[in-house]
């Protein structure tokens, strides 16, 4: 048993936690979507309080509306939250539901902002370690036409400068949350991201939690399997995640695995050299 | 009429006009219309900039060839090239 926003639960049935290379994605991307299972009108249910509140209950929307703590405290939620954050991580004190009208536009490309006195250790940006996460939970699904979160894959590994990411609009290899109701979109705190114009005539709600490491790991909290490491540092050097250019990716691998290994303690992938250029000749080109 | 300047900023993978844009953002030349994240949309109108200059923009713009941003602490995906397209316009 452990003590889990002051409630005794279970540890976390090893199903609901991430494999290998759901935090090697995590790593790559920035971004893990869960979709924690409840009786079929919960959402729509939440949804409807969500509605009928008159105001903007801000940090206190979980006493608001209650049932969104049950969606943070699902198990599937909670065991990518432990998988990412240690099985003692914490609920900050912020937390906050973006109430998107039909009409409203998009934000520009940002990073969250620092400034939070609720953030409890106060850190920086961190681009080489996973010490806060978002959660946004839908209660609705959400079409490419509500105002979807959107977001650049890989973009939690460099800190941004909004005034002059302002003049970018559509990234190439952007990605949408269009997600089914009840959607829990878990992205690294410093990910690249924007709420788009909602062109539809129907309201979309999002609410947003943030969670944050208590400690650091002194082993896996997640499904670890050592015998996949070759493959992950294969894939942390290789797998593409948002075009950018050349004189980034050297930086971009190099943090990805210095986050991998900062939350995986013990279990830190060992740097080897390794001749990655021999076997067959390039083939000519005919 | 009226001839009015249509701007689009296409970020690129390298200052090679050549190299694959991977932003952009189109600048209407119209009261009211602002530049939004459209996510309806997949993907950019141009490969790269070379892409666009074929289909008639002109660069305006080049990115900074002098300075680069290697080692610097804040990050901006790609190479910025402002282009124009002048294209009459019905006041």
């Amino acid at each position: 048993m452990i003590n889990v926003f002051g409630k005794e639960q279970m540890l976390s049935d090893t199903n609901h936690l991430l494999s290998d290379d759901q935090i090697a994605d995590f790593v790559i991307n920035g971004y893990h979507i869960v979709a924690p299972q409840f009786q079929s009108d919960f959402h729509e249910r939440v949804y409807q309080e969500l509605n009928d509140l008159p105001t903007n209950p801000g940090d206190e929307i979980n006493k608001a509306v209650p049932k969104i703590d049950d969606v943070y405290e699902h198990p599937a939620v909670h065991g990518a939250l432990t998988s990412l954050l240690g099985s003692d991580y914490k609920r900050a004190a912020h937390r906050h539901c973006h109430k998107n009208h039909p009409g409203t536009r998009s934000q520009t490309w940002h990073q969250d902002s620092l400034n939070i006195p609720t953030l409890a250790d106060g850190h920086g940006r961190v681009s080489d370690h996973v010490q806060s996460v978002l959660a946004m939970y839908y209660p609705q699904a959400v079409t490419e036409k509500m105002g979807p979160t959107a977001l650049i894959p890989g973009s939690h590994l460099f800190t941004a400068s909004t005034d002059r990411n302002a003049s970018n609009g559509n990234f190439r290899d952007q990605v949408v949350a269009v997600v089914p109701a009840g959607s829990v979109l878990i992205l690294h705190y410093d990910i690249w991201h924007a709420g788009t114009a909602n062109t539809s005539d129907q309201v979309r709600y999002m609410v947003k939690y943030l969670f944050e490491r208590a400690n650091e790991s002194a082993e896996p909290s997640w499904n670890h399997d050592p015998a996949k490491d070759r493959h992950i540092f294969e894939r942390l050097e290789q797998d593409e995640a948002a075009a950018m250019q050349r004189s980034l990716v050297s930086k971009r691998n190099y943090r990805r695995t210095t986050m991998w290994n900062n939350i995986a303690g013990k279990a830190a992938l060992k740097y080897e050299y390794r001749d990655k250029w021999s076997g067959d000749w390039p083939k000519p080109n005919l | 009429m009226s001839q009015k300047q249509r701007l689009l900023y296409l970020s690129s993978q390298s200052t090679d006009p050549k190299s694959p844009a991977i932003s952009q953002a189109l600048h209407e030349p119209l009261k009211g219309t602002i530049v939004e994240i459209d996510p309806t949309k997949k993907g950019i109108d141009y490969e790269s900039v070379h892409d666009a200059i074929c289909d008639g923009w002109r660069v305006v713009h080049f990115p900074d060839q002098r300075g680069s941003l290697e080692g610097s602490e804040v990050e901006i995906y790609g190479y910025q090239f402002i282009l124009e397209k002048m294209e009459e316009y019905v006041d």
